[in-house]
Formats: C-alpha cells, sequence, structure tokens
C-alpha cells in the first residue's frame, strides 16, 4: 500500500455514507476510494452539497461510514466506539477550522495546552511543547494573550498551533482561509505549505481554486462521488 | 485531570461572577441558616448543661405537677407508668401540690443530707428612688446556701433563728448589688419587698457560670422562707432542692421519696422528684425538637438552591455547546466533559457551602455579642456544611453534565 516508501495515513475502499432519517434517505457519499500517504498536501475540492463536508467528518473520526473500509494509520475505525474514536481523534488529527473555535475563556497557551490535557501529557512536557509549536507559528511572544484582541490571522496561527500539539498522522483543515483577507490568507497557505515540507501531512478542505494551488494533490468531489484525482507537480 | 478540570471551573466561575454569586446564593443562604440554627441550638445546650452539672450531681429536685423522668417511675412496679418522658407544661403551672409536710417527710428520707424549700415571691424590690422588678425573689432556709455552696462577697446567709422568727433580713446577688447600689457598700440597708423593709444581711459573688437562659442567676434576693410565706400570706412550697448524702444513691433516693410523698398526696404523683440530668433530658429534648424544626426549614432553601444549581448548569450547558463540540474535536472523551461540567457544578455549591460557612461564623460572633448566647461551631457542623454542599452539587449537576456529554460533536460544532 505504499509507494516511495511513503506510509498510508488514510485508506478509503467503497466507501459510502447514507443519512437516513424523516426527511428520506440520502447518500452523501457514494464508493469512495482513496489513498493518503505521510508527506501529502491533499486538497479536497467540490460545490457545496457535493459531499466535501461529511468526507471531511470521515476523515477527522467525528462521523462513520456506513459502507465500506476506512482505515486511519492501518488502524480499521469501523470497530471503534466513541471513547477510542476520541482517543484517536486527540492523537492522530489536528482540527483547524473556518472560524478558528478557539475557546475564548482561554489564553494563547492554554488553549494550545487543551489537547494535551486531554492527551494526559505532563506538565513539563506540555510546556515544553507550547514553546515548540507556538515558535513554529511564529508567535512565540503571544502566549499569554486572549484570542479575542488579536488579528484573525494570529488565531488561525493559534488554531494551528493547537493542531501541532500532539504530533498528529495529519491536519485537517476546513476552508482555513474562508474567514481571512486575501493577504493573511496567502500568510496561512504558508505556513500550512511550510508544516508540509517539514513532514506534516495536510488535508484541506475548500472550494477556493487559489488555496487547492498549495496541494500536491486534489480530490474532487461531486455529487457525493470521487469524481477526479489529480496529483500536482 | 482533575486538577485542570478545577481550573477549568475555576476559570468559567470567575468569567461570569455575578451569575455564579446569584447561582450559589441558595445554596449560601441555606448553609448558612442550617449552621446558625444548629450553632445557637448547641451553644444553649452547652450553657444549661455547664449551669445545671454545676449545681452538683447530687441533688434532686421536688417539683408540682408531673415532668418527664418516666425512667424512674417505670421502675416502681406499684406505680402507674407516667407518660413516657412527655412534658406537660400545664401540670407544672398553678397553685403547687407540695406543702410543709413535705418538706419535713423528705427531711426524714434516708441518705438525704439537706433539704431546703424554696418559695418565689413577686414583688417589685425597692430602694430609696431605685425601683426595680427584675430580680428572683427566693424565699428558702439556710440549708439552701450548703446545698448550692454560695459563696460571699460580703456579710453571711441568714441563720436559722432569722427564719423561725421571719426576720426581714435579705441576701442579695452580685448583680442586684450592682443593678441597685453600684460599688457602694450594700450591707445593712434597708429594701421595700412587698412594703416591708429587709435589711440586707450579706452579698453573694458572682457565679461562674454566667447570665443564663430566663436572665442573670445573679439577679436575685434570698430571704427567710418563713417570712417569705408571711409577707406573701402564703403555705405553698413552690419547689423543694434536695441534697443526697453519695451522687450513688440518687436514684434510690428519687424513688424513696416518690413513695413517701405519694402517701401524704393521698396516692397520686401530683409532682416530680427529678435529677439534674432528668431536668437536662426535659430541656434537651424540647431543644432539639425546636432545633430540628428550624433545621428542616433551613434546609428546604439548600433544596432550592441545588435546582438553582441544576437550573443555570443547564442553561450554561446549552450556552456552551459549540465549546463542547471544539474540546470532542481536539480529543476530549464524553468522560472528560462529564467530569468538566459535573466538577464545576460541585465547585459552585462547595463554594457557596463555604462562603454560608464563613457568614455563620459572622453571624455567630454577632449572635455572641447582643444576645448572650455563645453559638457551638462543631467539626460535626462544618463536616455537615461541606457535605451537604458537596451531595447537592453532585446530585443537581449530574443531569447537566450528563447533557453536556452526550452532545455530538458534529451539531455541537455547527451552532454559533
Amino acid at each position: 500500500m505504499s509507494k516511495n516508501n511513503q506510509k498510508t495515513v488514510i485508506y478509503m475502499k467503497s466507501l459510502g455514507k447514507r443519512f437516513d432519517d424523516e426527511a428520506g434517505v440520502l447518500d452523501a457519499l457514494k464508493d469512495i476510494n482513496l489513498e493518503i500517504l505521510a508527506g501529502d498536501f491533499v486538497a479536497i475540492m467540490g460545490p457545496s452539497g457535493s459531499g466535501k463536508s461529511t468526507l471531511m467528518n470521515i476523515i477527522g473520526l467525528l462521523d462513520k461510514p456506513t459502507s465500506g473500509v476506512f482505515m486511519l494509520d492501518d488502524v480499521d475505525i469501523a470497530s471503534l466506539g466513541e471513547k477510542q474514536l476520541a482517543t484517536l481523534r486527540r492523537d492522530k488529527i489536528g482540527f483547524v477550522f473556518q472560524n478558528f473555535n478557539l475557546l475564548p475563556r482561554l489564553n494563547v497557551a492554554q488553549n494550545v495546552e487543551l489537547p494535551m490535557v486531554y492527551a494526559k501529557k505532563s506538565k513539563s512536557a506540555r510546556k515544553q511543547k507550547i514553546a515548540e509549536v507556538l515558535k513554529k507559528v511564529g508567535l512565540e511572544d503571544k502566549a499569554k494573550s486572549r484570542s479575542n484582541r488579536m488579528s484573525g490571522g494570529q488565531v488561525q496561527r493559534v488554531a494551528i498551533a493547537r493542531a501541532l500539539t500532539n504530533n498528529p498522522s495529519l491536519i485537517l483543515a476546513d476552508e482555513p482561509t474562508g474567514n481571512l483577507d486575501t493577504k493573511t490568507g496567502i500568510e496561512i497557505m504558508n505556513l500550512l505549505r511550510d508544516l508540509n515540507k517539514q513532514g506534516v501531512t495536510i488535508v484541506v478542505v475548500t472550494h477556493n481554486p487559489e488555496v487547492g494551488d498549495y496541494a500536491n494533490k486534489i480530490v474532487m468531489v461531486r455529487d457525493g462521488l470521487l469524481h477526479k484525482t489529480k496529483a500536482v507537480s | 485531570m482533575i486538577f485542570q478540570n478545577i481550573k477549568m471551573a475555576l476559570i468559567s466561575i470567575k468569567s461570569a461572577k455575578m451569575r455564579s454569586f446569584l447561582t450559589m446564593l441558595g445554596i449560601i443562604i441555606g448553609v448558612f441558616a442550617v449552621l446558625v440554627m444548629i450553632g445557637i441550638g448547641d451553644g444553649v445546650k452547652a450553657q444549661v448543661t455547664s449551669q445545671v452539672s454545676s449545681l452538683g450531681t447530687n441533688l434532686l429536685q421536688v417539683t408540682s405537677g408531673q415532668i418527664g423522668g418516666s425512667s424512674t417511675s417505670a421502675k416502681n412496679g406499684q406505680q402507674q407508668k407516667s407518660s413516657g418522658g412527655s412534658f406537660n407544661f400545664a401540670s407544672s403551672l398553678g397553685a403547687s401540690t407540695l406543702t410543709t409536710q413535705d418538706v419535713a417527710t423528705i427531711e426524714q428520707t434516708k441518705n438525704v443530707s439537706a433539704v431546703a424549700p424554696i418559695n418565689v415571691v413577686s414583688s417589685v424590690v425597692t430602694y430609696e428612688q431605685l425601683s426595680t422588678s427584675s430580680p428572683f425573689i427566693l424565699g428558702t432556709t439556710p440549708n439552701y446556701t450548703d446545698i448550692r455552696q454560695l459563696k460571699f462577697q460580703n456579710g453571711r446567709f441568714f441563720s436559722d433563728n432569722e427564719n423561725t422568727s421571719t426576720s426581714k433580713v435579705a441576701v442579695i446577688g452580685a448583680d442586684t448589688k450592682q443593678n441597685l447600689f453600684a460599688d457602694n457598700d450594700a450591707i445593712g440597708k434597708e429594701l421595700t419587698i412587698r412594703g416591708q423593709k429587709f435589711t440586707i444581711v450579706g452579698v453573694v459573688k458572682k457565679s461562674d457560670v454566667g447570665s443564663g437562659i430566663g436572665g442573670s442567676s445573679d439577679d436575685i434576693i434570698y430571704v427567710p422562707i418563713n417570712t417569705a410565706n408571711s409577707v406573701t400570706s402564703s403555705n405553698q412550697v413552690f419547689r423543694i432542692v434536695v441534697q443526697v448524702d453519695k451522687s450513688e444513691d440518687i436514684s434510690s433516693v428519687q424513688n424513696q421519696i416518690k413513695y413517701e410523698l405519694k402517701k401524704n398526696h393521698g396516692g397520686q404523683e401530683d409532682f416530680s422528684v427529678l435529677t439534674q440530668e432528668d431536668l437536662l433530658s426535659t430541656f434537651n429534648t424540647i431543644l432539639d425538637l425546636l432545633t430540628a424544626f428550624v433545621v428542616a426549614i433551613a434546609s428546604i432553601s439548600l433544596l432550592v438552591g441545588g435546582i438553582g444549581i441544576m437550573n443555570i448548569m443547564l442553561v450554561t450547558v446549552s450556552e456552551r455547546t459549540r465549546e463542547i463540540g471544539i474540546r470532542k474535536a481536539i480529543g476530549a472523551t464524553s468522560g472528560n466533559i462529564l467530569s468538566q461540567f459535573l466538577i464545576e457544578a460541585i465547585i459552585l455549591s462547595v463554594l457557596g457551602g463555604l462562603l454560608g460557612l464563613g457568614l455563620s461564623y459572622l453571624a455567630g460572633l454577632l449572635v455572641q455579642k447582643f444576645a448572650g448566647i455563645t453559638p457551638v461551631f462543631s467539626l460535626k457542623a462544618l463536616v455537615l456544611a461541606l457535605g451537604v454542599s458537596l451531595f447537592v452539587g453532585v446530585v443537581f449537576g449530574v443531569a447537566p453534565a450528563i447533557k453536556a456529554a452526550r452532545k455530538r460533536p458534529i451539531q455541537a460544532l455547527k451552532t454559533l
């Protein structure tokens, strides 16, 4: 399952997701086959309603597929319970959201610390890691700041730092530039590209073609089907 | 993790200070009310116990009417059982059933070392221009001073001769002396009681026990009982104080006196022979009932406080749905969320309990200063206050915490 000696992070085979409720039956995803390797920078693109959000939720372990196979770091998630999913999410996935989603009552360092608290890391390890990831995103002097006194670009950097703390297998970014102006958006994408060059696997979900330009692999979703997958050189 | 949860809870409590305070208010008031009531009740009990026990364990009191003491009457097979430990207040009012003949009978009972009959004279007391109705005026015999082991500032108690000859002499307590004479000498001065002049022959030292329920035990005037009877033109005996040779004999003497007196009273037990313990337990029974009643009412506010916490926590959970979603997305398990919200409820409640505790301590100081009662705050009460508020926090925090833990991260993240 690997080429160029790269490890497979995401493996999907005939994956489907069906919503079945009072409103009727909806196949949000049908027959998805997808492989994402360690070190990839993948953009999942598609118009709204295409199923890309559902795909992102499944990759982020916030939702489970109703059919097919999904393996994350060679772990088949079909048999996992809610608690195991939470643990896997904590250790393997770093989330970056369109609207940042920092906790407003906490300062920058406390926000970054939170995933490590849930991972029961020691206090000294947490402290060391906070300094390390804040330096990576260029906010080493903002540890005590509150997110409501920072610019959108800075807040998104904090969110990226938080996503990095538990050394995840991949960073899953949902429209990371959606709430930012063009210039700041470019800065954030450059930061993600730098992280990718340092070996972090990145999956971006977006409908913005300019964001897609940063990826080395583009996955197009349309009507719940993988429309095409192309590698960008 | 628990430490982190406590830290998180404190941050969110601090970020909404007014709301947190209002949430805690029910618990604060509840714990405050319960502790103050228990503290005052225990304080009164301690005071009465020390007063009664300072009088000695070898004393019996014979009073008119039936007051408690079922344990002893049940031992005597011939007697009808008195209504077990009950307290018939009305039977102790009205004209006394005790007579001077009863006093003589008790004096002849085996193992009795001293007997002092007591009568109460109600009167205004006048010295020159000063007039007071506060002193308790007791008519008694010189035996009384031996039984009570009175100590004197000045002078002496009256003698048997003075009693027999109905001399108009009086012995006054330290507070009465202070009220009427201030720092002047009282010996030889004349008081007017019921229009008769009484010469003061002695001043009793202030007792160690201090003021008690129903006024100071040092605001008192002793006169010879024969003089008292002639002044009031009555022959009643209000109460008889009996000293027994040895404390061990007290219950056999108690039964013996009961048996003998019943003969005087035509076979009717229309009197009570009580040990100091009987008196205490009667008093404590009443006080415990009163305390329990008031505490029960105060506890309702604890319940209301708990419901208040649940209410606010449920609102908080709805408000913080997005926070819950974020936390779950970055790796919190449902258990993490559950314990976070539960600990927050518990901290609110226990903090309220601590504030109530502090407030009740301050109230205790005020009560001590202005009411002369020293409330007792035992470790028991402290543990009770914290235990109850912890319990309230857990019970009323569980439902909101479960609601929080059950939120699905996708839905939670969608809410704004």
